[in-house]
């Protein structure tokens, strides 16, 4: 058994390899996977939307209202104030849909597809639009261009300030997809290496491999604990940081 | 200077600028390499994309020390 081999194959995307003629589709094990909690979502959330008489009915109608209220309350208002008002619907998916997608990696035979850099820069490139749609929405054109530059920056100093501010920007939409990607793939990486400890112990002798069944299981029930907290906190720092990105285009100083 | 409380947006911030400081640095080597590649020029360009990645990563760092403190001072007039 090659270690690097079983850990690549567990973590990487995997083409299907499906055509349609000559055109290959992009059939992979990532996208069925962001397919699935996509229509997972979208019908779970339109069947929970409708309104019961029942009790169980009205706690579901609860906790959603609930779940709104934490994003608008938690989220939107602190950062982007009154003008986040159009925008709540944006980040309410944006945390649900990342969240299901980070814990659909926890289910066995199921893959994370947030462990994958194309996926974040996807939801990253979601967000730079958001933001930047909010400051040419409050400040027109020009009025977004002078907000990179902050108030009281020397005359001689705008042409050195301006790219630098344009391109901090940029990063900062980079890391947005950065994070989520690292975090993700670190912590599955960890889940597989504690389980392979293992056979690679198991290797050297039987009994030794026996033996570290125990102290490696723990290990990993620990570890799976701490992966669906990331899972959250990941999907709250996103959509936080999404919101604080938005709100310091939308008031600049 | 005393620390005031730090808001749940203050937190996010500052444990973003570690994440912010790598990746201004891995940008600019990154465009180093690929303009090493373009001109021929190896190994200047990356030697000079990692030093103005290295700039870059530091102004967003003292950019956001002085927005907090910026802040801090703001706090503290209201106080007053």
């Amino acid at each position: 058994m090659n270690v690097a081999d079983t850990i690549a194959h567990h973590i990487l995307d995997h083409d299907w390899g499906i055509f349609l003629g000559k055109i290959h589709l992009p059939v992979t094990t990532h996208s069925v996977t962001i397919f699935a909690v996509s229509v997972f979502l979208f019908f779970s959330l339109l069947w929970a939307s409708r309104p019961r008489p029942s009790r169980t009915g009205r706690l579901l109608t609860t906790l959603l209202e609930e779940y709104v209220t934490f994003i608008r309350d938690g989220v939107v208002r602190p950062n982007l104030g009154a003008e986040g008002r159009g925008f709540l619907p944006y980040f309410c998916t944006l945390f649900l849909f990342i969240l299901c997608v980070n814990l659909a990696g926890m289910i066995p035979q199921m893959k994370t597809a947030t462990s994958n850099i194309s996926v974040t820069a996807a939801l990253a490139l979601c967000s730079g639009g958001v933001i930047l749609y909010s400051g040419l929405k409050y400040h027109g054109l020009i009025g977004f261009i002078k907000g990179f530059v902050p108030s009281g920056t020397p005359g001689w100093l705008v042409p050195l300030i301006f790219p630098l501010e344009v391109i901090s920007t940029v990063i900062k939409v980079c890391v947005l997809a950065v994070r989520l990607f690292a975090n993700m793939l670190s912590g599955h990486m960890v889940l597989l290496c504690l389980l392979l400890i293992i056979f690679i112990v198991g290797k050297m002798h039987l009994a030794a491999g026996v033996g570290a069944v125990v102290p490696a299981m723990g290990l990993e029930i620990f570890m799976t604990c701490l992966e669906l907290l990331v899972a959250f906190l990941q999907a709250y720092v996103f959509t936080l940081l999404t919101a604080i990105f938005a709100g310091s285009v939308i008031h600049t100083h | 200077m005393a620390l005031k409380d730090f808001s749940a947006q203050d937190h996010a911030a500052i444990t973003t600028l570690g994440s912010e400081f790598a990746t201004a640095e891995v940008v600019g080597c990154a465009l180093g390499f690929w303009l090493d590649q373009k001109w021929g020029t190896s190994p200047w360009g990356i030697i000079l994309g990692a030093v103005a990645g290295f700039a870059l990563g530091m102004y967003i760092i003292l950019r956001a020390v002085r927005e907090l403190d910026r802040q801090n001072k703001n706090d503290k007039q209201v106080q007053k």
